[in-house]
């Protein structure tokens, strides 16, 4: 039984200010871990050595690398693919969206690391965020935390299991099959996502009070104003009598009288123009896309007999989000635009572009846009083909506010951005090397195949996420090497006695739960196995039992933004440390009465 | 069918041509009863508006806001007879008040001061002198009113599609050439001129409510329902009249949508 030394009081404090620091946030987590990687060393709890050694680790070089793969295949529309079918199956709604992508995740992350599933699918669960206009923080939590809980469904799933065999080797106990596990795992998996589709909307950020004043939440309803201003794309089809007895319409008539914006039409035979021009013909029998509200699209097909189709069906193709897409255009001061009115600039005729509507000091203009004269200062919000953006974006006269994100589409590299991805699959399944080297490699085949430049695989790199977890390392490496943790152990377990196994293994899992949030899941297993195995003997409980109590609640680590798949999600999911206690407590609660539930009826 | 502006002196035989049109093709005639019109739906007592279409423009300015009041109200009252279609207008301005509008036939009718003299000197019992220099003024007097509210002479010939001289012709020549001239394809109502003058109607109408709760120094557009107000106002000192517009667009289903334009010249074709 080791003693209680100054040293580990020190690192028992410093524990608690990081804590402390996570919930509090007077500064952002990263800074948090970035302040233990610098504060340990100096307190010689660390060597310098040992300090920075997170920045080097296999988990953080893996996130880095898994990253620039993952933005390779976003750059070149692969990720679009991926996402098309998942909604096919999907459909539109959230739920289903998070079971399924959640399902998937899991599934792959039974067999490898649970940050390579997590990382691989943050671009596509981005894509479908921005497509559907799902706030990302609804989706990204759950399917992290399924990642994360799909490593326990096979024993090579995550580090912890992967481990759990040769820690027992001492004892001389029976090894764990591959799939004995399995029944918990699935357990577990099923049990965390109905948590988020039943208790999802009380736990997820997004639909609380509190998280209204937030500035992302803002953006997030600003967003959806703005939407809800535009109206989204609809396909109708004019009748065969829509020219009989009248003047020629135009595609600017329609826009004066029924405010929507015709973004494309096909002439028939089948000749498809996007962006036609103010006083372009609409005839008999051709298919229109329009930019509208609902009210104003409805009325116009009742008025004009036009027929409205249910979805987009001709221009599914050019009004795809990696196609086409809508910005924000803000009048640059000294632009040759300012004063001149949008009819004089013409954006249809040169460009094939169409503006949609003009925000003025919080006002939004939709009506005679054309007479009206541009300010500095004015935001025009303009629909075209990412292409034909660009071309107006370099002529320099409107700042751009919206990013052209698609401009850099590279479909043509997409058989090399698979092929490296299938390249660093098979180094890690087949060859068992480090899961670093094998990310890496494909990383920077990527590179060199001119997937992507170098610059934007730097800039793809999330560096909140890389000193989050590196800065932790250091922590974890403290708690372990000062005896801290084995201290903490011995004085538990002692203190319970001898007790009934279920409440030996609940105290166990509650044990193995509170380290991994603190330390890494892998030295928590190492530290526990032992311990527990050799408590279970003396209380004449099933020793393997305790060993994979510890093995499996090492990933239930969701309470705070510790694990390497929370502190990747973090940032792209806008979340804040109070969320993950949110979610994470009822989540950690849940896995363990389940966990215990499961091992007492199987075992 | 048309509508069917007629715009007169006094003692130029106009209000007779124009009975006698409105008799011949089915019409009804409006003049002053649209200054009735506006006063019962606005609630101003009829005598301020009378009295300011009499007098010298200047009485209007001793009410605030008066000359944009009037001209609004009278605006709205008239309109909304037109949007009914087959109506002759006699009095001033009728013109300038659908100014816009296709189908609207603009005449003016003059007389020989002679007459005009005669005639006055009948029905007042007045000297010639005295009947004369009455008739020189009350024409000064009119031109005087349209200057300073519609800013153009209405003596300009420019400004009618017929002016017709009673002296050689007669009233019922007068009444014949303007029943052929209305009958012409370019006064027809069509879809598209209907669809103006109800356009104007509405834009007309949002104004006078407006004016009505001291919304003034603004103007007024609307097309196919889709009503615009301008406004010298800063944006955000606007909010009462956002309010009200808020009610109008509840209140009248014409209004398709209504945006407000701050700080932005008021169009020329705008009420």
């Amino acid at each position: 039984m080791p003693t209680l030394t100054a040293e580990m009081i020190l690192v028992m404090i410093m524990i608690g200010v990081a804590v402390f620091l996570f919930i509090v946030e007077w500064v952002r987590v990263d800074v948090v871990a970035i302040l233990m990687m610098v504060t340990l060393p100096l307190l010689h709890l660390v060597t310098p050595k040992e300090a920075f050694s997170g920045l080097s680790s296999n988990a953080v070089v893996s996130i880095i690398a898994v990253i620039i793969i993952g933005a390779g295949l976003d750059k070149t529309g692969v990720v679009n693919r991926l996402v098309g079918p998942i909604l096919k199956v999907a459909g539109k709604s959230q739920s289903r969206i998070v079971i399924f992508i959640s399902l998937t995740v899991a599934g792959i992350s039974s067999f490898m690391q649970n940050i390579g599933a997590a990382a691989l699918f943050l671009p596509a669960v981005q894509r479908i965020s921005k497509n559907l206009k799902i706030p990302i923080g609804k989706l990204l939590m759950p399917i992290g935390f399924s990642a994360i809980l799909g490593g326990t469904v096979t024993l090579v799933g995550s580090s912890p299991l992967i481990l759990l065999n040769d820690l027992m080797v001492p004892f001389k106990l029976k090894p764990f099959g591959l799939f004995d596990v399995t029944p918990v795992g699935l357990a577990l998996v099923a049990a965390g996502i109905a948590c988020f589709v039943f208790f999802g909307r009380f736990i997820l950020p997004g639909g609380g009070k509190s998280d209204e004043s937030s500035p992302a939440a803002e953006e997030r309803q600003e967003e959806n104003q703005i939407i809800d201003e535009l109206g989204r794309p609809w396909e109708l089809t004019t009748p065969e009598d829509f020219t009989h007895y009248r003047e020629p319409v135009t595609v600017d008539a329609l826009r004066r009288r029924y405010l929507i914006n015709v973004v494309g039409m096909v002439e028939p035979p089948d000749f498809k123009v996007l962006g036609p021009a103010p006083d372009q013909e609409i005839r008999s029998g051709v298919d229109l896309v329009v930019y509208g509200q609902e009210k104003d699209v409805r009325r116009m097909a009742s008025e004009e007999g036009m027929e409205l189709k249910e979805d987009l069906e001709l221009f599914k193709g050019e009004l795809a989000d990696h196609a086409s897409g809508t910005v924000e255009a803000v009048v640059a001061p000294r632009s040759n635009l300012a004063g001149k009115t949008l009819n004089q600039v013409d954006l249809a005729e040169r460009f094939q572009i169409t503006p949609l509507a003009v925000y003025r000091q919080g006002v939004v203009y939709r009506a005679e846009l054309g007479d009206l004269p541009l300010r500095v200062g004015d935001a025009i919000l303009l629909h075209g083909t990412w292409k034909r953006l660009e071309l107006l974006h370099a002529e320099g006269s409107l700042l751009f506010t919206t990013p052209l994100d698609a401009d850099q589409l590279r479909p043509e590299k997409a058989m090399f951005a698979g092929i490296w991805l299938a390249v660093a699959l098979i180094m890690v399944i087949v060859f068992k090397i480090q899961l670093s080297v094998c990310l890496m490699t494909g990383a920077l085949g990527m590179i060199l195949t001119r997937v992507l430049s170098i610059d934007e695989a730097y800039q793809a790199v999330d560096w909140r996420t890389v000193f989050l977890l590196g800065g932790l390392i250091p922590l974890g490496i403290a708690t372990e090497k000062t005896g801290t943790a084995a201290w903490i152990a011995h004085t538990v377990l002692n203190a319970i006695g001898t007790v009934e196994p279920i409440v030996l293994l609940a105290v166990i899992g509650l044990l193995a739960t509170v380290f991994t949030l603190v330390i890494s899941n892998v030295g928590a297993t190492v530290l526990l196995v032992p311990l527990v195995v050799n408590m279970a003997l003396a209380a004449h409980t099933d020793p393997r039992l305790a060993a994979l109590v510890v093995g499996l609640a090492t990933s239930n680590s969701f309470i705070l933004p510790t694990h390497q798949v929370n502190a990747l999600y973090m940032g792209p999911g806008r979340y804040r440390s109070v969320d993950f206690m949110k979610a994470g407590t009822v989540v950690s609660i849940i896995f363990l009465v389940v966990m215990i539930a499961m091992l007492y009826l199987f075992y | 069918m048309a509508i069917i502006t007629i715009s007169r002196g006094s003692y130029s035989k106009g209000r007779e041509v124009a009975e006698k049109v409105a008799q011949r093709m089915g019409y009804q005639v409006v003049s002053r009863d649209v200054l009735l019109e506006a006063s019962e739906k606005f609630h101003i007592p009829e005598v301020k508006l009378v009295r300011a279409i009499h007098d010298a423009p200047s009485i209007l300015e001793r009410f605030t806001h008066g000359k944009y009041c009037y001209l609004a109200f009278i605006r709205a009252a008239l309109s909304e007879r037109a949007v009914k279609d087959d109506l002759v207008y006699h009095g001033l301005a009728g013109h300038l008040l659908l100014k816009g509008v296709p189908h609207v036939l603009k005449v003016r009718i003059i007389a020989d001061l002679e007459a005009r003299v005669a005639a006055e000197m009948k029905r007042e019992n007045l000297t010639q002198n005295q009947a004369c220099s009455l008739l020189i003024k009350d024409d000064a007097e009119r031109r005087k009113w349209t200057q300073s509210l519609y800013g153009v002479d209405p003596w300009d010939a420019s400004l009618y599609d017929l002016v017709i001289h009673i002296n050689q012709l007669t009233v019922d020549d007068a009444v014949d050439f303007i029943v052929q001239a209305a009958g012409r394809e370019c006064f027809k109502t069509t879809v598209e001129a209907q669809q103006k003058m109800q356009d104007l109607a509405l834009a007309c109408r949002v104004k006078a409510s407006l004016a009505e709760d001291d919304c003034v120094d603004i103007a007024v557009t609307s097309e196919f329902g889709n009503v615009l107000v301008y406004t010298k106002q800063d944006a955000r000192k606007l909010h009462r009249m956002e309010d009200k517009l808020k009610l109008l667009t509840k209140k009248v289903p014409e209004i398709n949508h209504l945006e407000v334009r701050s700080g932005q010249a008021f169009p020329p074709e705008a009420c």
